[in-house]
């Protein structure tokens, strides 16, 4: 069973890890990171960072190289995959072959590892995932189809399976790229509610400008390992983004704020 | 594609605070609108008591009516009674035949439920809808095992063997059938599971390599033995699957394999509705995929391999009858397991009695049959399924 420790023990600790798909091209080296219970912290990275190869190790989807990663004080190694999943709940980019599966029943998934080993979901199940869709801004499409739905749909019935799974920790792999501007403020809006509850939220994004005004924490992946950790302010300046995206960025900030605003720029 | 999709939904309200932040939220749907939706809500009662009375009366119409002749319904309890030491036995050959035609049925039902629950896990565990029991080289195994049984006991075996054989042939014949199945799945299980393989996929495309190979000795097997007409045709009626002569313990047989693969539905039909986003994402939501997989794998290939060593092979079923039942019942693995096995139990006497009826007499063999109405009737479904692929 995985307890809870203090506030300030991370739920999510990792350290040391390594990986590589191939032998002699380590994608992440050395790479060490605490989650907290509240926190919001934010992953970036250029393509092909190893960002989601992080979070799939977090997961537990890949076995690191080398390195440890705990849940709660325990080797995530050692949990089975439903003590695993009560505790970390996963928002993957998108899921193949569900498109005949009714929107209902893709989002009872999130309760699998809630329902006894030989039960069935009850009615509290059911309430749950209404919800969840409810909360996620989908309870119009729970009728329908996955294949029926557009990719901002998808990804916010996703999300709905990951709240229904009532984990303390919430790992999510570019949670808004298919989101329209509306949707991407909303569903950032409903995990930062999520964490103020209490979530470990860890967030893989390429938006630079959501993670200025949602991260709590930023932590940039460059070559490997980690080339900056800190706040918004910290991480997203042009001394640390440059070496790692080039120099085509402007840089602002927000008029209330203050805080950073990070803009690709054409010819 | 090019399908009219459903009309765009009113846009969203307020967005996405939680329930408790938000007063006077949308209520839940009505109960009526929850009836229409795919979801467990929907009772099956209907569907359920209307299956178990075709059921019964399927049965019982197969021990009416037999390539002897048709008898009254008096005469069908009376048998029944009798077999349950509840009455006075039909007069001379009547109670025999009536009691072969029983066993007959009983075969025919549970074992197209077993090969049908067999391709719903199959094709629920792999993705992949072309998976049957047939894919993991069950029903090559256990055609090669009664093979080398006919053989044996046939005349091509030590005369040794040959002598004492008589009382136990059949025995023999469903023994060695089993062990081939067996011996089969556990060949292809081990090369599937070898270091650096794994997945769904090497486990499909390992069966066929083991399906060829093992089809190839069959039909090698029987081009050597065309001369001796007996024991060719011996194995061309298992090759086909036979109802002929069977006794209770083939019954019994069948059933061995059939009801353990019903009693894991609880376990793991929630699982394997989660298999449909793929293995990785099973997990995450906290399946334990590989335990599910031998699970499964063990459950299907048991049911048909006892199936098979005791009817032969029945091709088709596996494959077709879980896709109509998903017609009736939708995709969730809770209804459509049971569902499946109740429409297998359903169809193999259905056919079996418009054979006789229609023809008179059963000539066919079940498996010509199955693959006769089995392949068009697929085809047919593939047609018409072009607006809602699900998969």
């Amino acid at each position: 069973m995985v307890e809870q420790r203090g506030v300030d023990y991370p739920l999510v600790r990792a350290r040391d890890l390594n990986f590589a798909y191939e032998r002699d091209t380590p994608v992440l080296s050395g790479v060490n990171l605490d989650l907290c219970s509240g926190e919001m912290l934010f992953v970036l990275g250029a393509n092909g960072s190893g960002k989601t190869t992080l979070l799939n190790l977090l997961s537990g989807s890949l076995t690191p190289g080398g390195g440890s990663v705990e849940l709660g004080g325990e080797a995530t190694a050692s949990l089975t995959p439903r003590e695993l999943a009560r505790h970390m709940a996963v928002v993957p980019q998108s899921i193949d072959g569900v498109n005949g599966v009714p929107v209902r029943r893709f989002v009872m998934g999130g309760r699998y590892a809630h329902v006894p080993v030989w039960g069935s979901p009850g009615a509290h199940d059911e309430e749950l995932v209404l919800r969840s869709l409810e909360q996620a801004d989908g309870a119009q499409f729970a009728g329908r189809m996955v294949g029926q739905l557009s990719s901002g749909q998808r990804q916010r019935v996703l999300l709905a399976r990951a709240l229904a799974q009532e984990a303390p920790a919430l790992l999510l792999d570019e949670p808004t790229t298919a989101l329209d501007p509306e949707h991407q403020v909303a569903v950032l809006d409903l995990i930062h509610l999520q964490a103020q509850a209490g979530t470990a939220v860890l967030v893989v994004t390429h938006d630079l400008n959501l993670t200025s005004q949602y991260a709590s924490r930023v932590l940039l992946l460059a070559e490997g390992g980690v080339a900056a950790e800190g706040t918004p302010e910290e991480v997203l300046r042009p001394e640390v983004l440059t070496p790692v995206y080039g120099a085509r960025l402007w840089f602002g900030a927000f008029p209330d704020s203050g805080r950073p605003i990070v803009l690709p720029r054409g010819q | 594609m090019g399908s009219p999709r459903e009309p765009k939904a009113p846009a969203p309200s307020a967005g996405f605070l939680p329930l408790a932040c938000k007063p006077g939220s949308t209520p839940l749907p009505p109960a009526s609108t929850l009836l229409l939706m795919p979801g467990p809500q929907r009772s099956l009662l209907p569907l359920w008591l209307l299956g178990s009375i075709a059921f019964v009366g399927l049965i019982l119409c197969q021990v009416a009516v037999g390539s002897t002749g048709v008898s009254g319904l008096g005469q069908v309890l009376g048998a029944l009674a009798s077999l349950m030491n509840l009455g006075e036995a039909l007069p001379g050959a009547e109670q025999a035949i009536h009691e072969l035609r029983l066993w007959r049925a009983l075969c025919a039902s549970l074992a197209g439920a077993a090969l049908a629950i067999s391709g719903v896990y199959l094709q629920g565990l792999f993705r992949n809808p072309l998976a049957a029991p047939g894919v993991l080289g069950v029903s090559a195994g256990a055609t090669l095992g009664a093979t080398l049984a006919i053989l044996l006991v046939g005349g091509y075996g030590p005369e040794l063997l040959l002598e004492g054989t008589r009382s136990w042939t059949p025995y023999a014949l469903s023994f060695c059938s089993f062990l081939g199945a067996v011996v089969t799945v556990a060949l292809v299980l081990g090369i599937a599971q070898g270091p650096g393989r794994s997945g769904a996929a090497t486990l499909i495309l390992v069966g066929v390599a083991v399906n060829a190979t093992l089809g190839g000795i069959f039909v090698a097997i029987q081009a050597l033995v065309l001369d001796d007409w007996q024991v060719a045709q011996a194995m061309l009626a298992w090759s086909f699957g036979t109802l002929r002569d069977r006794e209770p313990y083939h019954v019994g047989m069948i059933l061995a394999g059939l009801i353990p693969a019903l009693l894991v539905i609880p376990r793991a039909a929630f699982a394997l509705d989660l298999f449909a986003g793929g293995e990785v994402d099973a997990r995450r939501l906290g399946v334990s995929t590989r335990a599910m997989r031998w699970l499964v794998v063990g459950v299907a290939s048991g049911a048909t391999a006892c199936a098979v060593s005791a009817v032969g092979a029945i091709g088709f079923v596996g494959l077709v009858v879980p896709h109509i039942a998903r017609k009736f019942v939708g995709a969730g693995h809770a209804r459509l397991l049971p569902a499946a096995a109740l429409i297998g139990a359903l169809l193999l006497p259905t056919l079996d009695l418009l054979q006789l009826v229609i023809m008179g007499s059963a000539i066919l063999p079940p498996g010509a049959l199955t693959a006769l109405l089995g392949g068009p009737f697929f085809l047919f479904i593939l047609l018409t399924q072009t607006r809602d692929r699900s998969w």
